[in-house]
């Protein structure tokens, strides 16, 4: 190999490498809009997941809590902190927090919460320990496999049309 | 030096350099978000359906809807079950209701026209000022007489809204205008009976019905309740079926579900009926009317014997005796009339003559009932149009309001409303959409669509249904009641006293206080109101009110018709409206203009139906532009050969040749309003649709009609069965189960195992018309995208289910064509499972043919062994314009471009019953999973359930004797059985 073709070869592997770190790294602990920290709620105070997460027992979609919900407790607690006067400012422009997304599946997944709380099945195994977690990131890679394996292993039914339809 | 690159380091480089770059274009999308309810509303649970009940505006039929909405966002229409009028059913009219909503075209603010002539956009708070400084300008001169209001049939809130803010302005004014507005009917029921209205028709109760003309399960009155009641009418009941037979100029869809159709000379339909009057008295069939009326009825029809009529009519003369002995025979029998194809100028002696066809043989208050009455008797006639038009061009008018009608493109053209528009200083058009008379107009305050607002329409005394908005409104729009009264505060104070309702919300529920003191006075006025809103509307049986005959009726001239045209005229012209695009208020729906034409299976356009001979005659061939010629107006439009109209009639659908009115309206087609002549009826002041000829010039230029599917011919596959009377009562006698065993040859497969449930379908031929209702409803429910008129040419329609259509031997007036929904058949041993390399279709455990799209590689193999060709390949990726794709179901997919989809059996619905099952702890019941297709038939042709027990509905009709399966022979096994359409042979 040439000098020449070595140095521009190893330049773009490391650009890459670099790149995909980045990448990565930010797609798992991404930067929310306001400090929450889930290791404070679920963990430190205990809440239940699904005190905020109200739908999750109801509809496929577990729902992400509203504003008002977050006011319902902070419009008297913990006013001073610099995190949820954040939440006051968004309340009093009455604006939605934009949350930035974790755990995403593809157009054509169907998945129901609503079945998974009703089998007990508990949140951290799709979800890992958010009540250790500071920031959420994703703990556990939710493809195929690992719903299929699951599915099996549970005697669920495997049907394609059951989470594709 | 070996500096140089050989071949070994080249790739080297390229290799890393490659990988690199891959991944570094690999890098992740920008972040989505999620976005949470700042308070969230009480009724709302992301990912549950709401629904909400209000009426569908569409047509003056005034069905229930139901609207299923998720996240705030209307995502589907069905039938409300507890509509009167409807029972759960709907058109693919009202299923498009949504494109309405979600059009791309809808009018998004205020619009004033310029000094260069020029829309611009403008503030509703400057627009509001507008129109209050005109009004109360004409108040102050003493010109409150000249405003006029033009509004569409409006009953209950609206309606009372603005003929009170019109009063209270000083106008009187106000014109109720229906493009189909029915005059005759309405004044051959004054004539005969006495009474100014268009009565209840039973057919579900008839054992023969008579149709001159009337498009009872198209467009005339109230489709979808026809059709629902003829579909009851012709089922099969101790060794009968009702007996339906038309007679008209045109073979229509209505015509082509009938047991004969008899072809008649155009405008001659009064001297049948006359015909079958003068037998019946004559033979003594009528035995239950007084002498004496008897005795006078003779001396009316007495020129009317058979041989006469034959010779008019070009029916022969033993025809005649053979309907009238068997319609007298009927116990009861129907006759109706009064759709566009029999409105010549003799269009009110015709109904005359049917409501004395009706008198004779006792109908009267059996399957014609007045009462309860339909409020369509409400409309002005086309008459008091041309008065307008004529107040317009005498500069009488100083302002007029339009709200939800188009007369620019419904009145013909001859009628002169564009030279009195332009005549008009101020023309105000409340319309949602850029139709041709808005574009006309100098300030447009666009409306909600009817979905986004609130009313109540009652289209049948005692029909009350109430309309509720089903989402927050997607433009800037304002309902016209809101206006209405906004600018009413304004225009000073003893008006701002008379409307002090803050909204119209507030009005109507005050007028439905009036309702609730009426019809429910025990309940509280909130249990009334919520019921109400819960189920609706209200609805009351209104009860029947006897009739005599009019001596008016012996006053009665009964004239041959003129037509407009002389000798150069040869061909009679038959406009009749589309069953899709109705007056023409569907054609900016893309579902609308991709659904084929029944009869034509024409999509995308309109066209100029000639019959074969008589276009050999003229050298006409399918696809040439003709141009055609009246004394009022002329067109061009392609030529369509079709052996199912009279000789020297050319027949044009209503509906298409919009110059304005959006992307997917503008520049199809012609409109034949321009040919009319604008003279009314003259008993009845009805338009005289069907009065004028003209004449057919080749220019030498073609057009490509497209059409879908292809061969209208069986080659003996027995793809659409019959079965004769006959046979069938044979067959009955022996029971369930008689019918022919479905052939099961050794299979090479293993047999699939059905654990749980195996889904099947029944389809009743004998039921299907035809509408393509459930065509309509699939494209809403599974996402389907409208692929426009040139894919649809290159054989690319994306449909999941489509009416096929079948043309059998042709005999004279012996119409036998064949409708056959063909939708995915669900295969238990599906051709195209095995000879997928990558799994993406395969068989699920209850039966289903499935499609995982995830896994399709586009090879559409599948697509080359099915033998019912029902899948779709995604050749592109298909785009719902903004907000059109705010209407996807996000229950199911929105496939992308190069893989296969198809018929699931509507899944998503499936896995929600099992889902709401799941959570009680039980299984799936009977009839608790409805396909959309299934949901929306209006003559209830398609039953949906589970094969596996075996005393579903589903299992039973699978065993029934009319039983059968397409392409059978094949060993595909399917899971849709047909029933065998029952033919009779009539003389």
């Amino acid at each position: 190999m040439t000098r020449l073709g070595a140095v521009v070869a190893s330049l773009i592997a490391t650009l890459a490498i670099v790149t995909l770190i980045a990448a990565r790294s930010w797609e798992s602990v991404p930067t929310q809009p306001l400090a929450f920290s889930h290791k404070v709620h679920a963990g430190e105070y205990a809440i239940p997941c699904l005190y905020c997460h109200v739908h999750a027992r109801r509809s496929a979609i577990a729902g992400i809590p509203s504003v008002e919900r977050c006011m319902g407790c902070h419009a008297i607690m913990k006013t001073d902190k610099a995190e949820v006067k954040k939440i006051r400012e968004y309340w009093d422009r009455q604006e939605p927090i934009p949350w930035i997304r974790i755990y995403d599946q593809p157009d054509f997944v169907y998945f129901s919460h609503k079945r998974h709380v009703f089998k007990e099945i508990a949140c951290k195994t799709c979800h890992g320990a958010v009540e250790a977690m500071d920031r959420v990131q994703k703990a556990v890679v939710l493809d195929m496999d690992r719903c299929v394996a699951c599915h099996m292993e549970k005697k669920a039914s495997i049907d394609c049309l059951t989470c594709h339809q | 030096m070996s500096q140089r690159i050989n071949r070994r380091n080249f790739l080297k480089i390229l290799g890393v350099g490659g990988a690199a770059t891959a991944l570094v274009s690999c890098s992740a999308e920008p972040p989505e978000t999620l976005i949470p309810y700042l308070i969230p509303p009480e009724e709302i649970i992301p990912g549950v359906a709401t629904w909400y009940a209000t009426v569908c505006r569409e047509c003056p039929a005034g069905c229930g809807m139901l609207v299923r909405t998720r996240e705030g966002r209307a995502v589907k229409v069905e039938g409300n079950p507890s509509h009167p009028v409807n029972r759960g059913r709907l058109c693919a009219r009202g299923q498009a209701s949504l494109q309405g909503l979600y059009n791309p075209d809808r009018i998004r603010q205020p619009l004033l026209r310029g000094d260069s002539g020029q829309f611009q956009s403008i503030s509703w708070e400057e627009a509001e000022r507008l129109l209050v400084e005109r009004l109360a300008d004409l108040r102050r001169q003493g010109k409150a007489k000249g405003i006029a209001c033009v509004t569409p049939l409006l009953s209950g809130s609206l309606d009372h809204l603005i003929g009170t803010w019109l009063a209270a302005l000083g106008s009187k004014r106000r014109l109720t205008y229906e493009a189909f507005a029915y005059e005759p009917l309405k004044a051959a029921n004054r004539i005969v009976f006495g009474l100014d209205v268009i009565p209840s028709y039973d057919i579900g109760a008839a054992e023969l019905l008579l149709s001159f003309g009337a498009d009872f399960l198209e467009t005339w009155i109230s489709p979808v309740a026809y059709t629902s009641a003829f579909a009851t009418m012709r089922a099969y009941r101790d060794g009968r079926v009702g007996t339906a037979i038309y007679v008209g100029p045109r073979l229509s869809l209505t015509a082509a579900n009938t047991d004969q159709w008899v072809r008649i000379k155009p405008g001659t339909e009064l001297y049948l009926v006359m015909g079958l009057i003068h037998v019946i008295l004559k033979e003594r069939l009528a035995p239950s009317i007084p002498q004496k009326e008897a005795k006078q009825l003779k001396a009316l029809v007495k020129a009317y014997d058979p041989e006469a009529v034959a010779a008019v009519t070009e029916v022969p003369a033993g025809k005649v005796f053979r309907l009238a002995r068997m319609f007298a025979r009927a116990r009861p029998g129907l006759a109706i009339g009064g759709g566009v194809a029999a409105a010549s100028r003799n269009a009110t002696a015709t109904l005359v003559a049917i409501n004395l066809l009706n008198y004779v043989t006792g109908n009267v208050g059996r399957t014609v009932r007045f009462g309860p009455n339909a409020n369509l008797a409400k409309l002005a006639t086309y008459r008091d149009m041309l008065s307008l038009v004529k107040a317009m061009d005498k500069g009488e008018v100083q302002a007029l309001l339009l709200y939800g009608v188009n007369p620019l493109f419904t009145l013909p053209e001859a009628a002169g409303f564009r030279a009195a528009l332009k005549k008009t200083p101020f023309v105000v058009s409340f319309a949602p959409f850029m139709d041709e008379t808005t574009a006309e107009a100098n300030l447009i305050l666009p409306d909600h669509t009817p979905l986004e607002s609130w009313g109540d329409y009652s289209p049948w005394e005692g029909v009350h249904g109430l309309m509720q908005p089903v989402m927050q409104p997607v433009f800037k729009t304002k309902a016209v009641g809101d206006l209405l009264l906004s600018v009413a505060k304004r225009v000073d104070d003893r008006m701002a006293k008379e409307f002090p309702w803050p909204t119209f919300y507030e009005y109507a529920r005050d007028r439905w206080g009036e309702l609730h003191r009426r019809l429910a006075p025990m309940k509280e006025f909130e249990a009334f109101w919520e019921e109400a809103l819960r189920s609706g509307g209200i609805w009351k049986e209104a009860r029947a009110t006897p009739v005599r005959l009019s001596p008016e009726v012996f006053q009665m001239a009964f004239e041959p018709p003129e037509l407009d045209g002389g000798a150069a005229e040869a061909f009679h012209l038959l406009p009749f409206p589309s069953l899709v695009h109705y007056d023409g208020r569907g054609a900016n729906r893309p579902w609308l203009q991709e659904l084929p034409d029944p009869v034509t299976e024409i999509v995308w356009d309109s066209w100029l139906e000639i019959h074969p001979e008589a276009a050999k005659r003229m050298g006409i061939g399918d696809g040439d532009v003709i141009a055609v010629t009246s004394p009022h107006g002329a067109l061009e439009l392609p030529a369509h050969l079709h052996d199912g109209l009279h000789l020297d009639t050319v027949a044009i659908p209503i509906g298409q040749g919009h110059w304005a009115y959006g992307r997917y309206a503008g520049g199809r087609g012609a409109n034949p309003l321009v040919l009319l002549s604008p003279d009314p009826e003259e008993v009845s002041g009805g338009l005289a649709w069907s009065a004028t000829k003209v004449s057919l010039r080749k220019t030498g230029r073609r057009h490509h009609l497209v059409t879908v599917g292809g061969s209208s011919q069986q080659f003996g596959r027995g793809i659409a069965q019959t079965i004769s009377l006959a046979e069938m009562t044979e067959l009955a006698k022996d029971g369930e189960g008689a019918g022919r065993e479905a052939h099961r040859p050794k299979q090479i497969y293993p047999p699939h195992d059905h654990p749980k449930h195996r889904w099947g379908m029944s389809i009743d031929l004998n039921a299907c018309v035809g509408c393509n209702a459930c065509v309509a409803a699939c494209y809403a429910e599974n996402n389907i995208p409208v692929v426009g008129k040139e894919r649809v040419a290159e054989g690319r329609i994306m449909s999941w289910i489509r009416i096929t259509r079948f043309v059998e031997a042709q005999q004279p007036n012996r119409p036998d064509i064949r409708f056959l929904p063909m939708l995915c058949q669900h295969c238990d041993a599906a051709p195209c499972e095995s000879v997928c390399p990558v799994y993406a279709t395969i068989h699920t455990p209850e039966g289903l043919n499935a499609q995982v799209y995830n896994r399709c590689v586009g090879v559409r193999y599948c697509s080359n062994n099915c033998p019912y060709k029902v899948r779709r390949f995604n050749w592109f990726q298909y785009a719902w314009p903004e907000p059109l794709n705010w209407q996807l179901n996000p229950d199911v997919t929105v496939r992308t471009v190069g893989i296969m989809e198809k018929c699931t059996f509507c899944v998503q619905r499936i896995r929600e019953a099992e889902d709401r099952a799941k959570d009680e702890g039980r299984v799936v019941r009977e009839g608790e999973v409805t396909p959309a297709c299934a949901q929306a038939c209006p003559a209830r042709a398609i039953v949906f359930g589970d094969l596996k027990d075996p005393r579903s509905e589903v299992s039973k009709l699978s065993r029934d004797s009319r039983r059968y399966q397409v392409l059978e022979e094949l060993n595909t096994q399917p899971a849709v059985t047909y029933l065998k359409k029952i033919r009779q042979a009539l003389e």
